[in-house]
């Protein structure tokens, strides 16, 4: 398990994190979404031992991270970082290095990986002679190439054109099948759904939202129901005990439920007032999910 | 999941790597291989200049016809009393000198030597060689005229030399060997110190430095840079003090090889105290910064010491025994560049140079502990500029 356990940290008087707490399991991957500013680096950069908790810790199999666990990790800044004036192979291999590689081990990898991630032909090319695009293929082969225990990565996607989203992708979800838990942030929602096997929504300093993609979705899911019934006069529902419209739209109607109130009683209903098109619980979008939990105080600026 | 081919370096291995990274990546560097080929360049120009002064007053070729076999050694005797190195050159007749003298494949002919009217023909007139001439055709004529007169020669005393000065003239040498050494020493320190700060803000200005706290600590990153780079300019300043050696000892410029050789190894040792210093020095300064164009304001002052050693430096070897060059051949940082002169000039005792070493180690450690700290500090803010006292607060918190 990689456990980040109540993390407090201020900046001055400005506090940014206030407790955040959440676990990944080996061979999971788990999205990390949050506002601008709402403290995933500052997160991050903790665990990676780049700022210094207020209070809290992160564990990886039980154990507090230190300098020489952390060796483990593979890590992706959110400001990108390569030495502009070295070569991508040389580059990859003093990383695999650092991390504990031996020279031969590390050279073969840096080879693998730029292979890998489509670099093969620019391997002797100096990296701020590459695009933009596959300068973060060669940070992201930077934090892959010690064959790291754990992914930690900050903002991975941004920036990458689709068929680089795919490559990144399938990259992230062969280390999970290998085991490693994989910690991303992003603000590509659809992304996160779709990867994901956890997501955890931060805001204001604190995980507000914890837990499988479907399992938030059915919590949230509770109060709403889609109705379709083209033939029904308007304010057909609005009569209907504990139930409240939230739209309604020639037929299409959106409503929220009370808790325990009869869904049946509604179709009754809405079967009365003639053809029924479409009856269903509506899960909410991440997306949704996501500005549900983000919303709440209106004003904050982003730190 | 521990995997093949992995374990968990330690420091020294750390440092190592860093060090490597960066003497692999500059030894490959344009700038760096432009400015060693310029210092060694402008080390053999020095040379090659001294070279040319010297041999200009020194050899001249004077063509001789109708030496009876006295006349050369005579002018070759008479030379060396003056000063210039005279080469004989026998020609059968006049005409033949002449031409000689005309296509200036010797600088004058001297015709009927021996004789009783004694010819020098020159195309423009050169005293010396006009003294060395006279002197030794009329010593001639005037041995001759004594030995017809039955004067026994043998008996006439000979002058003794013993010179009491304290080998003014090798001092002399050893202090211009000391100021080339300085000249070399300052654009060292200079340079690697420049490297050194380059590189702690290429790290900073690309964001690498992230990655490499990740996995290592600050001052194991800062050792590797300083020792990495270190290691290349010592490697420099040997083989241009071996090259200026040599280049010396060659072309005969020295008249003491050990005395040169000892005030080079002074130089050399004294880098590697002032370049540890000035190192870590513009290391600090220049982890405040996140861009190269603010480098320069940080590192002025640093610099401004390093100059202004330079220049005290240079005026020490002119009065090695001053004030001002006693006093700052113990102040650290001004010690590397002026200890040497006064080292050489025979100026400065054991215990002083003793003194100011320990001053300049003790130095070094301060300028290490603090440095570190506020380095460590500073790596990680990007934003602008970092004030040293926020570096030490950021580095405690």
């Amino acid at each position: 398990m990689l456990e980040f356990d109540g993390l407090h940290k201020s900046y001055g008087g400005n506090r940014v994190l206030d407790g955040v707490s959440f676990a990944v399991a080996p061979g999971t991957m788990f999205g990390f979404c949050g506002s601008n500013g709402a403290g995933k680096t500052t997160t991050m950069r903790i665990a990676m031992g780049l700022a210094r908790a207020d209070a809290g810790e992160v564990r990886w199999q039980g154990r507090p991270l230190d300098q020489a666990l952390r060796r483990r990790i593979g890590y992706m800044p959110e400001e990108r970082g390569l030495y502009p004036k070295m070569r991508v192979g040389e580059q990859l291999a003093y990383f695999a290095r650092l991390h504990g590689l031996d020279a031969g081990a590390a050279t073969r990898a840096a080879e693998h990986w730029a292979d890998r991630l489509g670099l093969g032909a620019r391997r002797r090319s100096r990296v701020e002679e590459l695009s933009l695009g596959n300068q973060q293929r060669v940070q992201l082969a930077a934090a892959l190439v010690s064959r790291p225990e754990v992914l930690i990565l900050d903002e991975p996607f941004s920036g990458l054109d689709p068929v680089g989203v795919d490559a990144l992708a399938e990259a992230l979800l062969e280390q999970v099948r290998g085991g490693v838990p994989v910690v991303f942030s992003s603000h590509q929602l659809d992304l996160v759904e779709r990867l994901c096997d956890a997501v955890g929504i931060l805001a204001r300093g604190s995980m507000v939202a914890v837990g499988p993609v479907a399992e938030l979705r059915r919590r949230e899911a509770g109060g709403l129901l889609r109705v379709d019934v083209p033939d029904a006069p308007p304010g057909w529902a609005a009569g209907l005990p504990g139930v409240r419209v939230v739209a309604e739209r020639a037929g299409d109607t959106l409503l929220e439920l009370a808790p325990g109130t009869d869904d049946q009683a509604v179709l009754a209903a809405a079967l009365r007032t003639g053809r029924v098109a479409h009856f269903a619980r509506r899960e909410p979008s991440l997306v949704e999910l996501f500005r549900e939990a983000v919303a709440e105080p209106a004003g904050e600026v982003a730190a | 999941m521990t995997s093949p081919g992995t374990r968990t370096p330690g420091s020294a291995a750390l440092v190592r790597l860093v060090a490597a990274r960066e003497v692999a990546s500059r030894i490959r560097d344009k700038n760096f291989l432009i400015s060693s080929a310029v210092i060694l360049l402008l080390l053999l120009g020095v040379m090659a200049f001294q070279v040319a002064v010297s041999g200009g007053d020194g050899a001249a070729r004077l063509a001789v016809v109708d030496d009876d076999g006295r006349l050369g050694p005579a002018l070759e005797a008479q030379g060396e009393v003056v000063g210039v190195d005279v080469e004989v050159v026998d020609l059968p007749d006049q005409a033949a000198a002449r031409d000689a003298v005309e296509a200036e494949e010797v600088d004058a002919a001297l015709v009927g030597g021996t004789g009783p009217a004694p010819e020098l023909v020159l195309v423009d007139r050169d005293p010396a060689l006009e003294a060395v001439v006279g002197g030794a055709v009329s010593g001639l004529a005037v041995s001759d005229r004594l030995l017809e007169a039955g004067v026994d020669l043998q008996t006439l005393p000979e002058v003794a030399v013993t010179p009491i000065g304290d080998q003014g003239e090798d001092d002399g040498q050893r202090v211009v060997v000391a100021v080339i050494g300085v000249v070399v020493l300052y654009s060292l320190l200079i340079l690697f110190a420049q490297f050194v700060a380059q590189g702690v803000v290429e790290e900073k200005a690309s964001r690498v430095v992230e990655l490499l706290l990740a996995t290592m600590r600050p001052w194991q990153l800062l050792a590797g840079k300083i020792l990495g780079l270190g290691l290349l300019g010592l490697g420099q300043i040997v083989v241009i003090g071996v090259v200026g050696v040599t280049g010396a000892l060659a072309f005969d410029l020295v008249d003491v090889p050990g005395q040169l050789i000892g005030t080079v190894a002074t130089v050399v040792a004294w880098f590697v105290l002032g370049y540890a210093f000035y190192a870590c020095v513009f290391a600090v300064a220049a982890s405040l910064v996140s861009r190269q164009e603010d480098l320069g304001s940080v590192l002025t002052p640093a610099s401004m010491l390093l100059v202004v050693g330079f220049f005290v430096a240079v005026q020490a070897a002119g009065d090695p025994a001053g004030t001002l060059a006693t006093v700052t051949s113990y102040v650290p940082g001004l010690s590397p560049l002026v200890m040497p002169v006064r080292q050489a000039a025979g100026e400065a005792a054991a215990w002083e140079v003793a003194l100011a070493v320990v001053l300049m180690l003790v130095t070094i450690g301060l300028a290490v502990r603090l440095g570190g700290r506020v380095y460590a500090g500073a790596l990680l803010r990007t934003s602008g500029r970092t004030r040293v006292r926020e570096a030490l607060r950021a580095e405690r918190a």
